[in-house]
């Protein structure tokens, strides 16, 4: 199967004030089928934006080329190109009604009365704003002008939406209500989004596939569970999420397992596959991984938050090195400041950095 | 970068405006700028010869022979100056109270007000100052009132004077004045002036240490304002000044539309001009260098 | 400035601050219509006199002589305003298409000298109106133009460019540039999307502009007064004649019909203002 849209060494520099230049794109390749929902994420700055706008055509690429369904889109103006946009501000039109907003992309087709009225409506149904088209954009909440948005983005059926940080603007309710319709509409269209945020929890959540950037590159993608679970790099594994990452030498391998040891002195059990003894790795617990007893690294609880369901607590190792993080259940007898625990693991859930 | 569609509306759209403002700003000005140093001619007109005695009338380095130096024309300029800067001060002092007022009142309040000011300025300024005329003559309004109230025995001689025209451009400078300082004062932040008296200081050095610099931007706008059209004013001393209160803009007029010494004329316009532009410039010197 | 006694000294402050902008105003008001013509002070009864005066149906002349000079002067009043609504009505048009355009291809491109060129436009609103009234009285004559209604619309033209572009450019500063993008993105051509979206979005800016270099047209007295040839006395010109020549209770008269029209304006754009667009 040929992907819908297709990058190829997708390259942009920016002159800085100092005179130099940036590389806001250096050599991306992405594909992206024909119903899926790819989420760009990365840091500010890391190029996701300008990838989005390089693919709706506000922005031109010093070198490298988009195709939509095999069509080089390069020389097309934004308005000829056949997808569309959700703003990150919304940009709905204050002086039109929210009918006209949505129906927008239709007029300026010129297309009948009829199918006008007919294409509006249900786009109108299909954000759950039926009803609301003889008003005005400001008469709207901020939940209201977001569907306003997306109705107005899809109504002329794109084969491919955009959407630039669509829920930025949203407290953070309504922002997790917003995840899953989007997931949902996305569904229901059956056609592509490409989604643009710096948020890794609505990255993960919403996405069929997460590509996440950095410095004008692509530095890992995959499915959400993919790149939270086998973090390619140290950036990686510290954006998604929070991690302990333990840089270690490999001691033996042992039916499996490999030994390593940190500088301090802590044994890891790490899966062996690619490692030989005498290497330098790193290694990558998430906080859930661990347990508070029967294991085998000792040490002492140094503090502890509270977040609700879960504890959140610091606990600093005998052997010494940085404060190993751990989530642990609120329940009764969870430990407190100065309790020594023993952490233990399963060793399958350590996962070795392919780059340190 | 520019594509060069783009830039044939780029020069479409900026065409109308760089020939009108070349042909019909710029050159004229730089004509003013020539004929400042040309003879004048004998009958109006102008000889096409270099002449500086134009300038060397008004600073005083004419020798006495093609031209006389008078020292009238330095003090005629230092007045306008003078006037132009006492009415900065005045519509400053008139101003920055009422700015603070209208800036504590309720929104609608607000807004009621500050139409209320700018409505005098959609009227007609020759109007205005007319209505001064009405009050300041020596059957006006004023003197009838005060020799009723025995306040005095004989009519006061008010215009005609300094004070009069004064209180005219301050009386039709004032909207300029109050708008950008009512801005500023407006946009002041308040937790600003809490946090100086939340930290010890006094009303007076709140004012002087919190508000006088926080409102400064606007205090400078509005003089600016009221300065530049000051200095050249000719239709408030014409109207409520006598020969004391000439400025520099009724001497232009009458090298313009009584003496015809046009070449003369443009000097003095070239020396109201410099002085505005020494200002402009200043100002964004200024505003440059806060901005960093 | 927390406390009442502060607060209540502002107040006075405020109120004297109205009086002193208003009440003179308010003196040509009343005046106009007191029958007295030499006492100002001294109510005669209320006349409308001096209002059919300026409209040629005095009664009060009774010689032949006088009647005549006050026809004369009506219809040299009502020539002032014809000129002085043909040069606003002119000057507004031009200044406007011109200044809107001018401000669209300063915030929508960039070219090398763009903080010259728009630093420049603002050169003629603060150029003292002097200078720029005699500026352009020898570069007419030097030229050989005939001065008539034409030299005083573009010499209007000349400042009022400025001003409709800094209005107009504020409100275009304050535009989202996401919503020209979002109509780009739905498929409309960039003549479309100035049409249906920026246009409208614009509009108050705009009207704003035009109103204003309406109001300051019909009021331009001295670039006027040194460009307007014989024939071509605008209004506040012919006003000012007639000052110089002395105070006649018509001049009150004319005065109160200015500053009620000039209301009326103001409450326009006010009117305009508050219709908001968003």
């Amino acid at each position: 199967m040929t992907a819908l849209l297709e990058i190829r060494g997708a390259r942009r520099r920016f002159a800085t004030p100092e005179g130099g230049h940036i590389a806001a794109l250096d050599g991306v390749d992405l594909d992206v089928g024909g119903n899926e929902f790819v989420t760009l994420l990365g840091p500010s700055g890391c190029g996701k934006t300008t990838l989005l706008r390089a693919i709706s055509g506000f922005e031109q690429l010093d070198g490298g080329s988009v195709r939509l369904d095999g069509a080089d889109l390069g020389a097309l103006p934004p308005f000829r190109r056949p997808l569309n946009t959700v703003f990150q501000s919304y940009a709905l039109f204050g002086h039109m009604t929210v009918a006209r907003n949505v129906g927008y992309a239709l007029e300026v087709r010129g297309v009948d009365r009829a199918t006008y009225e007919r294409e509006v409506g249900q786009a109108l149904e299909k954000v759950g704003l039926s009803g609301m088209g003889a008003r005005k954009p400001s008469q709207l909440s901020g939940g209201q002008r977001q569907r306003v948005a997306l109705a107005r983005a899809i109504v002329a059926k794109p084969r491919l939406l955009l959407l630039d940080e669509p829920l930025s603007a949203l407290d953070r309710n309504l922002r997790q209500q917003m995840q899953l319709e989007l997931k949902d509409l996305q569904h229901r269209l059956g056609i592509a989004f490409v989604f643009v945020t710096h948020d890794q929890e609505e990255a993960l959540t919403m996405s069929d596939r997460v590509v996440l950037m950095r410095a004008g590159r692509i530095e890992q993608q995959g499915s959400p569970r993919d790149i939270y679970r086998r973090p390619r790099s140290r950036f990686v594994a510290e954006f998604i999420g929070e991690t302990n990452l333990f840089s270690i030498t490999v001691e033996r391998i042992e039916g499996g397992l490999a030994v390593g040891r940190t500088a301090q002195g802590l044994a890891l059990w790490l899966p062996a596959a690619g490692l030989r003894p005498g290497q330098s790795a790193v290694a990558a617990l998430r906080p859930a991984d661990f347990t508070l007893e029967d294991g085998d690294i000792a040490g002492q609880v140094s503090r502890s938050v509270y977040l609700g369901s879960d504890l959140h607590l610091f606990v600093r190792p005998n052997a010494g090195g940085p404060e190993i993080r751990v989530t642990a259940r609120d329940r009764a007898g969870a430990p407190e400041v100065g309790t020594p625990v023993s952490l233990g693991y399963d060793p399958a859930a350590a996962h070795v950095l392919e780059e340190a | 970068m520019a594509a060069p569609r783009e830039r044939i509306v780029l020069a479409v759209l900026l065409a109308p405006a760089t020939l009108i403002l070349g042909v019909f700003f710029l050159l004229p000005l730089l004509i003013v700028a020539l004929f400042s140093v040309l003879m004048p001619g004998l009958y109006g007109g102008v000889e096409w010869a270099f002449y500086h005695w134009n300038y060397g009338r008004i600073f005083g380095w004419a020798d006495g022979l093609m031209e006389i130096f008078e020292p009238i024309y330095l003090q005629i300029l230092l007045r306008s100056l003078g006037f132009a800067t006492l009415t900065v001060l005045l519509c400053l002092i008139l101003c920055y109270p009422v700015a603070f007022w209208m800036s504590r009142l309720p929104e609608r309040w607000r807004l009621l007000f500050l139409f209320l000011v700018t409505l005098p300025f959609f009227s007609s300024l020759i109007v205005r100052l007319y209505a001064w005329l009405l009050i300041l003559r020596p059957s006006g309004l004023l003197n009838q009132g005060l020799l009723a109230l025995g306040v005095v025995d004989a009519p006061l001689d008010i215009l005609y004077t300094p004070a009069a025209v004064v209180l005219g451009m301050v009386y039709i400078m004032v909207p300029f004045m109050f708008l950008p300082l009512f801005a500023a004062v407006d946009n002041l932040d308040r937790s600003l002036v809490e946090a100086s008296f939340d930290l010890g200081a006094t009303r007076a050095q709140t004012f002087r240490k919190v508000i006088l610099p926080q409102t400064l931007p606007g205090i400078v706008a509005g003089s600016v304002i009221v300065f530049i059209p000051s200095v050249g004013n000719f239709i408030v001393p014409d109207i409520l000044g006598g020969a004391k209160g000439l400025m520099m803009g009724n001497l232009i007029e009458q090298q313009f539309l009584s003496a015809r010494n046009w070449p003369f004329g443009s000097a003095l316009a070239m020396v109201v001009m410099s002085v505005v532009l020494m200002v402009l410039l200043t100002m964004v010197a200024r505003s440059r260098r806060v901005r960093g | 400035m927390q406390s009442r006694l502060g607060w209540a000294v502002l107040t006075i402050v405020a109120v004297l601050f109205f009086v002193f902008i208003y009440a003179p105003l308010l003196v040509i008001v009343v005046t106009s219509f007191n029958a007295n013509p030499v006492n100002m002070l001294i109510w005669d009864g209320f006349t409308l006199d001096w209002y059919r005066g300026l409209l040629g149906l005095g009664e009060r002349a009774t010689d032949v002589s006088n009647r005549a000079l006050y026809i004369e002067s009506t219809d040299q009043l009502l020539a002032a305003v014809r000129n002085s609504l043909t040069v606003a009505a002119a000057t507004t048009a031009i200044s406007t298409v011109v200044g809107t355009a001018t401000a669209l291809a300063l915030a929508r491109h960039r070219f090398k000298g763009r903080g010259v060129y728009s630093g420049g436009l603002l050169l003629p609103m603060m150029m003292p109106d002097i200078v720029l009234g005699i500026g352009l009285l020898i570069f007419f004559v030097t030229i050989g133009m005939q001065l008539s209604l034409l030299t005083i619309i573009i010499g209007h033209c000349t400042f009022l460019i400025s001003y409709v572009y800094l209005i107009v450019q504020a409100r275009l500063a304050g535009l989202d540039p996401a919503l020209e993008e979002a109509s780009a993105d739905l498929g409309a051509s960039e003549w479309t999307t100035f049409r249906k979206v920026l246009l409208p979005q614009l509009a108050p800016g705009i009207l704003g502009g035009a109103l204003l270099a309406f109001v300051i047209s019909m009021d331009d007295l001295v670039i006027t007064y040194f460009i307007a040839g014989t024939g071509s006395t605008t209004l506040p010109v012919y006003i000012f004649g007639m000052i110089r020549r002395g105070v006649k209770p018509e001049i009150n008269a004319i005065a109160t019909m200015i500053i009620l029209a000039s209301i009326l304006i103001a409450a326009l754009g006010l009117w305009l203002r508050s219709r908001k667009t968003d």
